[in-house]
This record gives structure tokens, sequence and C-alpha cells, in this order.
């Protein structure tokens, strides 16, 4: 079942409602628990921001091998067409509770519409997605999963961007990237329609560590902040403690002869560990050589090279000497090992390292021990108490990796076989999330009007949110799954102001002054969602229409027992003397014009000393027009 | 239930019910809610109840608990709900006090009934409400439950959470209030019941008035919901009583067409769809006349699914049908006529003439005119591939605007017309309509159209094929869409019978091919050679753009090289620079280049498209396999034995079986019905066989896999040498070596392998030892133990008891690691 957060913000002091809803789904309570899920769930957000709608993220449920294990987009689906409904998808980074279900939405729901990561993220993502397939399918031989043409077909759909770059969806639809530490490639991204945006988090880390730099976002001040709070009221310790506790613990154990398995997925994590163990080995100038047992590593570590732009300073600044991802001591298992004349040490290994040297440290794939080759060593080197297994990483119920770290020392195996597990068993946490400080600093950065808490534990979240109304006064909320929220938004409408009508009120010497608004007529146009301010015969001329006429009249009986022509002179006369800076004339036909004001005198019908003054004016020139009939009101001099 | 799993239970719930112990991994209580379903399935749950007592004081602890934590309360009642489906189990738990707990009282009211969570603190949580009616739908199976929920008031609670703020939820009560309204017209009311509803059980009235009513309210959220009970109840259940509902309820309908705008049109779509779609639809005129009611108000964009709905209906009026044809069609007609250089009549039929509305809806916005024409054009689409699609179908007219819709995205369109103007503005460079039109393009190559108009085709694809502009995926929609056009020309599929404008079009499409091979970004030359590949399937004059290819830096691109060249190879196509003076050197060549990618390829996907075309050419008796088939199966397997990736592996297995085939004939069991061909050559005697296999080493290759820590490779090998054994046994091969030195190494060896050291080689190998071996070994055995998934294991229930025990205090930071 999908588990959703869902706010809408429905504007009601703009005459144009732009609605801006979040449905996120997450976490595997099914049973749509309180608070989001945990950093293993699947992250799988939907914004609804002026009509537009898109997904954040589309992340998979490792601890499920049902349905359950990805999103049920059904909730999307039943709005229609996925690829109507969605303007795009957008993926923060590429863990698997971030992209796991992009294959599986893309090839086998349907949404055909573009996805947008960053460069990294879109060379890593396909690498982890298949090694994910390979092991489900190892494991289980299931059919009904995503294929690898598929995860090609996916990645074909995606749009790379670079950090701090607009990228235009379409006319209305920006988004753009900022920096967010966490995994080469991790990204936080503002969306953007009209003067209505949303930043959306992922999963950063506001303090730099061995590889990365610290989530940087500028002053955005968008109206809703969508952020993690993994860790919403831990401050971490110094990730410096931990890395030293692992280097002293893989030494202890190569020094006393024994043995180091370190399970890892492809990815990510272990390119992190790899750079710690070479530097430690350099320093330490140990000599032996430490192993990684997938092939996929070559190209993983290739892009670690080809992204250094990414990375951070320090490993930036030291690039141009020695690439960082150029491993010293850490090898490949390749087939040149099965070839090599070297010393035939039966490592106890399948497949070509058969005949390698003597292993000692080793980096195998899957992280959580669930199949494949870390199980198969696991297995070998369980006995002895002299080895060592560390956990880098969380790992779901069902797994091997799971028991072992909640305790279990004797696993049963096929054929009623039990395992008895002598090897020290450590775990070793390098999650790098932002804990509450960094949280706070980033909202700060952000300056949001409303913030959302996500990815997260209720009661935890609770805390947080208390902090972040009393120091930003800001609103927060921390939806449950599948709950909605009303936010308000007042947008300010952007108006284009035609060149001609700016040209003509400078004409009238009035320089623009921003201190000192001032008004500005003209006509207001709507037209394919823009505003436009234009002279009124543009916008007749834009829009197709005939103009129309409109006069003004007015009686005025004056006492005059004089002719009609008489009366008429008169008043041309009397109105020449006082309008001195309008065009008064006397007409051939009698009557006078001033301006586009017309005056014809008339008699009376029923008084013959009384004459009728027949005044109309245009509505251009309504003042004059009723300041003179307030003059002819007055009546006229006396003849002199 | 397990004897084991019934010791572990008691101390599981003690941790259940423990407030200071948090709930293991977040997917444990889902894994178990799932075991004890297949438990209460597969047996009675009343003694499953008595036998465990510690499960009816789980759910009592829990409602007792001061404040209980909201995923156990919600797991607690969807636990009740899963006993209380078997009836004799739901009385049991209705009356059954407690044994220890000091407060007693029955415990299904206390659960479900106001006086339960319901009312309490832990209601504010949706997993508690969701677990409520998760619980209550278990529940819902007898008339039992039907009283039940009478008395506690539950469907009233239901109504209010149908508008609950969690859209799970919500979604929950809709789909409980139908699997009640259901149960109750079960049974006695079963048949036809009166539209009147006064012989309805009390339930089913209950639950049909408040439909009533929220189709009256002006609250769209109310008519949603309503709406939405409705098309489910529609949609499942197909019984006669579902007429008297339609009967009572469709004038309610039929009165929100009259208001404007007509509220929550998305679901009265479904809803007449689902209507249409049941038993309930073809007894009903007035339905007929109802949806066609309904598509005149519709705005076009709401119109278009249920157009397609209806043309989907196996049986309905032509006039409707007609209708709804003419609504899909009319955002083309306006495209049509919008393009059209001098006024002339579209060529669709009546009715679809592109309407004023239509037009208007075109132009008021981009984003309504773009997602007017990708509905139309997906809708048609989906309607093309249909067997029930109108007839006659209007081809031309649609050929014609598919190309003048991507003429307009291309900027290459010359609009008379003001519409026209406004769609070149909007449309030009609409990444969105490009797909969508050209995917709809792609699938009208089903049908012919006049010469001009297929020339035209070719030529707005090769527009998009050379344009600069293309994106990735419109390039490879494009691909897509010219690949279906040339294999759907009329005189496929040998080159030398092309008609002469295919041919024109292959002498303008090649140099465009291999400027988008040479492309910088990975996604052109890989579409570009998907296409290559599928077009030399059917045409041998491509000439080879693809050798180059091999080297790429791309991977996905360097395994489309791979497949193209091996198919190229196979028809005798592929050439190197060489010349074509020595054949046989080019594909000595081309073996040895595939072989290096095999052996030295960093990644996986080069490696196993060239297992996968090895094993075609094996197939297929490829002229270079011929000529020496032993030394090319040997070197194969040695290269495939020693690869990483598990795939290639298994790809080895595979080839190794086609050789087996080819030796030995087909497996028999495959298809028992099968009449046996006349074989060409006489087989090869066992013997010859044996010895040839263990030339080529296959017996080392497929034994190491057997034990291969990857299940899949092992399952492989397992199957290949249960064939092997049953075509050796019977025909009395190889006389029994009995326990001679090579078996004695042979199985010294297996015992290694199966410990996980497969250091040793097993060296040269006489074909008796081999057999001695296989026939020593319980082969079915492990084929039925690798069936199972490799973590079957830790995916029982017992080991997810153990799991949940252990980790009892061991939770720390660990669960907010991400992998």
């Amino acid at each position: 079942m999908l588990l959703s957060h869902v706010v809408h913000t429905a504007a009601t002091e703009v005459c144009f409602p732009s609605p801006l809803s979040v449905l996120q789904g997450e976490g595997p309570r099914a049973s749509c628990g309180a608070g989001a899920g945990q950093d293993v769930g699947r992250s799988c957000i939907l914004v609804s921001i002026g009509g537009k709608n898109v997904m954040l993220d589309c992340g998979m449920h490792m601890g499920f091998s049902d349905d359950r294990r990805f999103p049920d987009f059904s909730y999307i689906t039943r709005n229609g067409r996925l690829t109507d409904f969605l303007d795009c998808v957008i993926i923060s980074h590429f863990h698997l509770d971030h992209c796991g279900a992009l294959p599986y939405f893309s090839e086998m729901v349907g949404y055909d519409g573009p996805i947008y990561m960053t460069q990294p993220t879109q060379a890593i993502c396909p690498i982890l997605l298949e090694d994910y397939r390979k092991i489900a399918v190892d494991k289980k031989g299931e059919a009904n999963f995503f294929t690898s043409q598929m995860i090609k077909d996916c990645m074909k759909k995606v749009v790379a961007v670079h950090l701090h770059q607009t990228v235009q969806v379409d006319d209305e639809l920006e988004i753009k990237a900022y920096y967010a530490g966490h995994v080469l490639g991790a990204a936080m991204f503002q969306i953007k329609v009209g003067s209505e945006s949303v930043v959306y988090t992922g999963d950063y880390n506001m303090t730099p560590d061995r590889h990365l730099g610290a989530a940087w976002i500028d002053k955005c001040r968008p109206n809703l902040l969508i952020t993690e709070s993994t860790y919403a009221t831990t401050i971490r310790d110094s990730k410096r403690c931990r890395e030293r506790d692992f280097l002293k613990k893989v030494h202890e154990t190569v020094e006393r002869g024994g043995k180091v398995l370190i399970p890892v997925f492809a990815l990510g994590r272990a390119q992190e560990l790899c750079i710690l163990l070479e530097t430690f080995w350099e320093r330490m100038d140990l000599k032996a050589p430490i192993y990684f047992s997938t092939g996929l590593t070559e190209k993983a570590n290739h892009y670690y090279k080809l992204f250094i732009p990414w990375t951070n300073q320090k490993i930036r600044k030291t690039f141009v000497q020695r690439n960082m991802f150029e491993f010293k001591h850490i090898k490949a298992f390749d087939r040149a090992f099965a070839d090599s004349p070297g010393p035939m040490v039966r490592s106890g290994l399948r497949g070509p390292a058969r005949l390698g040297p003597c292993l000692q440290v080793v980096f195998a794939t899957p992280g959580m021990l669930h199949a494949g080759q870390s199980l198969q060593i696991f297995r070998k080197w369980a006995g002895s108490e002299r080895n060592m297994v560390i956990m880098p990483g969380y790992c779901v119920q069902g797994t091997v990796g799971h028991k072992i770290l909640s305790g279990q020392r004797k696993l049963e195996m096929e054929g009623r076989q039990v395992l008895e597990v002598k090897m020290q068993v450590e775990y070793m946490s390098f999650s790098a999330h932002a804990d509450a400080k960094g949280i706070m600093q980033l909202v700060g950065q952000a300056e949001p009007e409303n913030v959302l808490l996500v990815h997260g534990e209720a009661k935890k979240m609770e805390f947080l949110k208390q902090k972040i109304e009393q120091e930003f006064r800001v609103s927060c909320y921390m939806p449950a799954n599948g709950e909605t929220v009303t936010l308000s938004t007042s947008p300010s409408i952007p108006v284009g102001i035609s060149l001609g009508l700016l040209k003509r009120e400078m004409a009238q010497g009035l320089l623009p002054d921003a201190k000192k608004p001032r008004l500005l007529h003209g006509t207001l146009i709507m037209k394919d969602s823009n505003f436009r301010l234009v002279s009124s015969e543009q916008a007749l001329k834009e829009l197709g229409l005939a103009e129309h006429q409109l006069r003004f009249t007015c009686r005025v009986h004056l006492h005059d027992t004089r002719k009609e022509q008489e009366t008429a002179l008169r008043v041309y006369s009397h109105l020449k003397s006082v309008l001195k800076d309008h065009c008064v004339q006397h007409l051939p036909d009698g009557s006078v014009t001033v301006e586009s004001i017309l005056i014809q005198a008339a008699a009376h019908s029923e008084d013959p000393s009384t004459k009728v003054l027949l005044v109309s004016w245009t509505y251009q020139d309504e003042e004059l027009g009723s300041y003179l009939t307030s003059l002819l009101k007055k009546g006229l001099p006396q003849a002199s | 239930m397990d004897p084991e799993c019934s010791r572990l239970l008691p101390a599981l719930c003690a941790v259940l019910v423990d407030p200071r112990q948090p709930v293991a991994d977040d997917t444990c209580l889902e894994k178990l809610l799932d075991w004890f379903k297949t438990v209460t399935e597969a047996g009675p749950s009343l003694l499953l109840l008595q036998e465990n007592p510690c499960l009816v004081e789980l759910l009592f602890r829990v409602l007792k608990a001061h404040d209980p934590r909201p995923r156990v309360l919600s797991f607690s009642l969807r636990l009740a709900g899963l006993f209380a489906a078997q009836e004799d189990c739901f009385q049991y738990l209705q009356v059954t006090p407690s044994s220890s707990v000091s407060q007693q009282g029955e415990l299904l009211p206390m659960l479900f009934g106001e006086s339960g969570p319901l009312g309490g603190a832990a209601w504010t949580a949706p997993t508690v409400r969701s677990g409520w009616l998760q619980g209550l739908r278990s529940l819902a199976q007898h008339p039992g439950a039907l009283r039940f929920l009478a008395d506690c008031g539950a469907v009233d609670t239901i109504f209010s959470l149908q508008g609950d703020s969690s859209l799970f939820v919500a979604s929950a009560a809709g789909q409980l209030l139908v699997h009640i309204l259901a149960l109750a017209m079960r049974g006695p009311a079963e048949g036809h019941p009166s539209p009147q509803g006064c012989d309805w059980p009390a339930c089913a009235q209950k639950i049909v008035c408040h439909v009533e009513d929220s189709l009256r309210s002006t609250a769209t959220l109310q008519v949603t919901q309503a709406l939405n009970v409705l098309t489910t109840t529609f949609g499942h259940c197909h019984s006669p009583w579902t007429q008297g509902l339609w009967v009572r309820l469709s004038p309610l309908v039929a009165c929100l067409l009259e208001k404007d705008p007509i509220p929550a049109s998305h679901s009265l779509v479904d809803l007449l769809l689902s209507v249409a779609r049941s038993p309930v639809g073809s007894s009903d005129c007035g339905l007929w006349e109802t949806l066609a009611q309904t598509l005149s108000h519709l705005s076009p964009t709401q119109a278009g699914p249920l157009a397609l709905g209806i043309l989907k209906l196996q049986d309905c009026p032509q006039a409707l049908k007609t209708q709804a044809f003419g609504v899909l069609l009319q955002p083309l007609a306006c495209v049509l006529k919008a393009a059209a250089q001098a006024p002339g009549p579209p060529g669709f039929p009546e009715g679809a003439t592109g309407d004023s509305i239509t037009v208007d809806t075109f132009l008021s916005s981009k984003s309504a005119c773009v997602g007017l024409l990708c509905q139309a054009l997906a809708h048609l689409e989906l309607l093309q591939l249909l067997p029930q699609r109108p007839s006659p179908w209007p081809q031309a007219p649609l050929l014609r605007a598919a190309v003048a819709i991507l003429r307009f995205c291309h900027g290459s369109a010359a609009p008379t017309s003001d519409v026209g103007g406004h769609l070149c503005a909007v449309l030009a460079g609409c990444v969105r309509v490009q797909r969508a039109a050209l995917d709809f393009l792609g699938t009208l190559s089903q049908g012919t159209g006049p010469q001009e108009l297929v020339t035209q085709v070719f030529a707005v694809l090769l527009e998009y094929l050379t344009s600069p502009d293309s994106s990735p995926m419109v390039l490879k929609k494009a691909f897509q869409a010219t690949l279906r056009w040339l294999l759907g020309s009329p005189k496929a599929p040998s080159c030398c019978d092309l008609d002469p404008h295919t041919q024109l079009f292959l002498g303008e499409l090649l140099p465009v091919l291999r400027k988008r091979l040479c492309s910088p970004c990975w996604e052109a030359r890989d579409s570009g050679l998907e296409f290559l590949t599928q077009v030399t399937r059917h045409w041998g004059e491509v000439p080879e753009l693809t050798g180059q290819l091999l080297r790429d830096p791309e991977s996905y691109v360097r395994a489309s090289a791979v497949t193209a060249t091996g198919q190229l190879s196979s028809w005798g196509l592929y050439a190197t620079p060489t010349g074509p003076e020595h054949p046989e050197v080019q594909q000595e060549s081309l073996f040895t280049e595939l072989l290096h990618i095999l052996s030295t390829d960093s990644e996986g996907f080069p490696r196993r498209a060239v297992m996968h075309v090895f094993t075609q050419w094996l197939k297929d008796g490829h002229a270079d396999v011929a000529e020496d088939l032993e030394q090319f199966v040997a070197r194969v397997l040695q290269a495939a034995s020693q690869d990483l990736d598990w795939e290639v592996r298994a790809q080895g297995l595979e080839l190794a079986l086609v050789f087996l085939e080819q030796l030995l004939g087909q497996p028999g069991s495959r298809c028992p019905y099968a009449v046996a061909l006349p074989e060409a050559a006489p087989p090869a005697t066992l013997a010859q066989v044996l010895q040839a296999l263990c030339r080529v080493q296959l017996f080392e290759f497929a034994l190491r896999a057997l034990f291969d820590c990857d299940r899949p490779v092992a399952q492989k090998s397992c199957d290949l040498l249960l064939f092997l054994k049953a075509k050796a046994t019977p025909c009395g091969g190889p006389q029994e070596a009995g326990a001679s030195p090579d078996v004695v190494s042979v199985e010294a060896a297996l015992q290694r392998w199966q410990a996980g050291e497969q250091g040793q080689p097993l060296g040269e190998l006489e074909p008796e030892a081999v057999m001695a071996v296989l026939r020593s070994m319980d082969l079915e055995g492990l084929r039925g133990m690798l069936a199972k998934s490799s973590d079957h294991m830790e995916k029982s229930p017992q080991s997810l008891l153990q799991d949940m025990l252990a980790t009892v205090g061991v939770l720390g930071e660990n669960e907010a690691d991400c992998y």
C-alpha cells in the first residue's frame, strides 16, 4: 500500500487560484502509520503546484519481496493516464529507497514523461538498479521484476541537470538543483511555477565528510520546504570517531591474522569505505591487499573519478596530483588473478579469484548478506573467532545480515544445518543525514514560508516541529502518511507592460521610480496564461475587437430671447475667453466645438425666451465635458 | 501451526504489549499478519486461539494499555479481524473474556465499538483508523458480522471515514462500504429486490440512503465519494440486485449532468463506464442515453476517457459509438483544419469536424492544448489496437493529422489560419506532443495509406531523425516509428522487392543513421543500434555500421553493438575493412573479437550480449561455429566459466545445453506430444558424445556450476546434468566404472567444491568416471532444494519470530541507516 502525505494549498487571496499540494508515499507502514517511514522505506512524493504535478523520488522498499516493495501507484493512475497527469519525475539521489521503483514506474506502470536527476545520479543509478535486479533474480528467480532492458529504456527517459542550472520543464514549470552532500550527486530541488515554489531536500548532510561537501541552498524563500528529518532529534557525534573505530577494528583483525568481510552494495558506501581504508593503509604502510569482489566497482570508481567536481574541496584540491579514487591497495577480483603465476593460495572463493592470493580484507556484494558472494564468504569465515564481519549499513528483516546484527549466533541453513557464527560482528553506521542542528540550519538558509517534515519518526518530528515553529515563526507540518493539510499561498502575479505604454508614460516626463508607485492606465490582457498591460488601441488590435464610441449628452437651459444662432455665437465667445488653452471652434452649421465636445443651441418648444444647449462629449473628454456643462449652467455673461 | 512457532509466540506477544520494547523492523508486523492470514486460511482459527491463548491475551492487553502504540494497536485490530472472519471464532471472540487480565469484557465490541480505540486518543493516528477498517473488512464475512456492525454503530463511523484526511483511510472506508453492501444483499435478499428498497436488509438500506444523500449534496467531495462507492459496487458485484440499485439511483446520477459545471466529472465517467460494463448495462436502455448526454455535456478533455471507454464496450448502440468516436477525433480534426492549405473535407466521419469547443480548448492555453492533443493521440493509439475499433477506420485522415502535428511541433508547417498559427506557436518544440504523436504514427503503420501520404510519413520521420533538436527520447520514438513503418511497408521482407519509395527512403536514412551512431549522446547511439539490429532482421542491405561501436565507452552501446554484429554475421553480412576476398578471415576475426569482449570487458552487459550471440550462432549452425564446433564450445565455455557475472555463467550453461541437444537430440520431457521428426544424420553414439563433452570440458564447467553461489546458475546446471543423465542411463552408456581412482578423485573434488573450495581443477576426465559420478549424485533432490528461493529459510515464520524477539533491546540508530 502506498502511504502518503497530502498537503493542499488553495490560494484564498487571489483571483487566480494556484493550488499547491503534496502527496507523499513512503515507508513500509501499509497501515498508514503515523509519521513517515525510516530510511529503508520508499520515498515517493507527489507535489501539485500551480496546476503542475511533479513526482519527487520513486523509491522502493527492500524489506518486502512482493508488490509492497513498490509504491502503490494506483493512487496516481486513478487521475487518468500517468504521462498526461504527471509533468515530470525528479530523483534526488541514487539510493534505492529513492530511485528503486523507477524502472517499474516507467516501463511497467507506463510513465513515459521526462525524469530529471543530476549527472552523477544518472550515471550511477542504473548500476545500482542492475545490481539490485541481479540480486532479486538470483535470490528468488523472480519473473515479475524489471529487466536489464527496462532499466536501459528507463534511463533513456532521463534528462540530466547541472547544479544551479534552471531547467525549464515546460513554459511554466522550472526546476533547479542544489548540492545536498549525502552521497555523490545527491541534490535538493527547487520546483517553481510562476511565483510559487517548493523546495524538496531529498536526503542531505550539512557537514562535509571525507569525500563530499556540505549541503547548501540560497535564500530562495519557497512557499514550502519539504525536508527529511531522519535525525530530527539527534545531534550526531563526529563521523571521524566512527571512522577511527572502524579502522581500528579492521587493523586489529588483520594484525592478528584474521579476515575481514565488509558486505556492501556496489556503490556509495563502498567507495566511501574504500577511501577510508586506502588512506589508512597508506599511512600505516600496510601490505595486505584489499579486494573488491564485484566487477561493478571499476565502473563505479570511474564515475567517482569523473565527477570530481561533486566531491569536497579537499579531494578537488589534491585531484591534480592524485585522484583519490585511483586506489593502490584496493584491487578488483578479475580474471587476471586466475591466470597469474603468483602463489597458488587457495582462497576458498568461487569464480575467478579461486587461485588468487590469500584474501584478508574483502568487500563483497550484496550488502545485507542475503545472497551471492558476500553470503558465501560469510559462511566460510563465520566459524572462526579471529575473523570479523563489518556491516556498514542497515539490513532488513529476513536477511542473514539482520540476524547477525540482532545478535543471533546460530543460523539455520539449508537441510537443517546450523551455522555457528563465531566471527565478530560489528555494525558501523556511516549514514550521512543532517542532524537536528543541520535541519535548522537549512531552514534558516532557505527561509521558507512553511516547512513540511518527512522521512522521520512521528515523536522525533514533533519535537523538531516545535523547535522550527518557535525559532523561525513559520508553520511546520508533519502529516502522517496519507493525510491532507491545506496551506494558503498569496502568489504575486507578474504583469508585463507594453513598450508603447511605457514610452507614452515616459513622454510625460516622469521617470520610473521604484520608491514611488504610480498609477498607470491601460488594458489588462490575459493570454496564454500571461498578463500584459497594453494601451487600449493595442488591446483592440490584438483581440481583434472593433472600437465603440460612447458619448455623454446633457441639456442646459439658458434664458435667452435671441435667436439660436446668436446664442451659439455668445456661447462661442464666452468659451473662447474662458478656455484659452483649448481649441474652441464655431462651425458653419452654427454649432460650437471644444475638442470632442459639441454644443448646439435650439429653441425651447414651449418657451421662446429659453434656449436649450445640447452638449455632448466622448468619455475621453469626460473631465472637460463635465466642466463645460457646469460652466454653461452658470449662464452666459451679459452682452457688453 | 509449527510447534516451534507456537513455542516462540507467547514471548513475542509479551514483547508487543510491552511499551518499553520497540517493535523490530517496521516490516515485521506486516509479515506477521501475512503469516497469520495463511495460518487462518489453512485451518480453524478457533483451534488456533484455544491452543495459543497468548493471542487473545495480546488483544486484551493492547486494548487495556494506558497509551497503546498506534502501530501495535492497528496490528491488533487487523489480527482480530482475521480471526473473526470465521463465524465460530467470531462468536468466541465476542463473548470470551480474557483468562488472566483483571478487566474483562467482550473482546470484539471493545475493539471495534465506541468504547474501543474509536473514542481514544490513538484514533488520531491514521494507522489506527486504517487498522480498524481493515479489521472490519476481514471480519465482515458472515451474517453474524452484519448484526455486529449494526449493533456497534460501525457503519456510521465508516461513513464519516469516507471523508478522512488520510487518502488511504478514505479509500479503505469506501471499499468497506461496498463490501458490507454486497454482504448484506447476499443470501435472503439475493434476487431482484424492488428498487424502492422496502425489502432490502436494513444495513443495505442505510448504505444506499447515505449514497443517495451524498449524490444530492452540493459538496463535490461527497458526490465523489458516493460515485466511487457505486463504481466499485458495479465493478465487483454482478448479482441481480445491482439492477435494482441502478434503477433507484440513476435519476440522481442524471441530475448531476444538469449541473454546470458537472461535479466530480472524473468519478462520474468511471461510474457510467462501470455500469455499462456490468450486466446492468446490457439491460438498461436509459443508460445509453445518459452516456450520450454525458458525452455532449463534458468538456473535450473530460469526455475523452468516456469516449474511449464507450468504444471499448462490447455491445452498445452504433449511434453512441459514432458519437464517441467523433469526440476522440475532434482534436485531430481541428489540427487538420488548421493545417489545411486549401479548404476541403478532412475526411473524418461526420461529427468530427473540429468543433468550436475543441478549438476554444486549443486556444485557451498552451497546457490545455498540449494536454488535449496528447490525450487524443494516446486514446486513438489504444483504440487502433483493439479488435472492436470503429470500422471503417479513417486511416488516411489520421495519418495526415499525425504528420501535421509532427510538422507543427517541428516548426516545418506553414499555417494559413489563425488556429494554425496558434498551434505553431504552442506546439513548436513540444517534446510531450512529439512523443505522443510519434507513438501514434508508429501504431498507424499497421494500416495502409495512399502512397503520397506514406511518402509524407517517411519525410516527417526523416525530419525528426535528422533534426539536431530532437531530444534523445524523441529520437528513440522516431526510430521506433520508422522501424514500424519499414516493417509494415508492403513488400517486406527481402530487400530486392522493396518498393521504390521505401528504397529511396532507406537511401536517405542511412547517412542519418551513420551520423546518429557517432552521436556524443549514448542514448542516440544506442537507439540507433537497436533500430539497426531490428532492421537487419528484415533487410540485408543495411551496411554494417556497428563494428566500431564494439569499442564504445558506454557498455549499453557495446552490448547493442555485439547483438547487432552478431546478427549481421549470422546473415553473412558482417564485413570488416579487410575486404570481401577472404570472408573466412573476417568471420574468424569477429569470433575472436567477441571472445575478446567476453574475456576482457569490464561490464556485464556486453559479455552477456556476446553469450547470447554465441548461443544463437550455435543454434543457427553459423558457418564459423560449424567449422570446428568443439573448439568453439570449449573456448566459449572456458571464458564463461571464469566470468564474475552469474548471468554470463548461466548463459554458458544455456550454450552447453544447446550443444548437448545437438549431440543427443531434444530433451524428451519438453513436449510429450511432439511428433518425432526423422533425424537428418544418425546421432552419434553415446560414447562418442561423452568423449566430445569431456574434450570441451563441459563436465567440469557444469559440475562446478552445480555448486555456484548464485542459485540460477546451479539450477541450470542441475537441469543440464539431469538431462544428460536421463539420456545416458537408458541407453546403457559406458559400463559402471566402480570405485576407480578417477571416480574417487572426481567425488573428492565435488565435495570440496560443495564446501566452497573451488580452487582445484578436475583435469582430464574419463567419460566412465563422469557417468558414475552422475549416477551416484542425488540430482533430483538438489533440484528440489534449488527450486526454493535462496532465502526461504530466512523468510520462514519461525525465522520472523526469532528475528523479532532477537531485535528486542538491540535497536539503536541502526534503523536510521540507509542502503
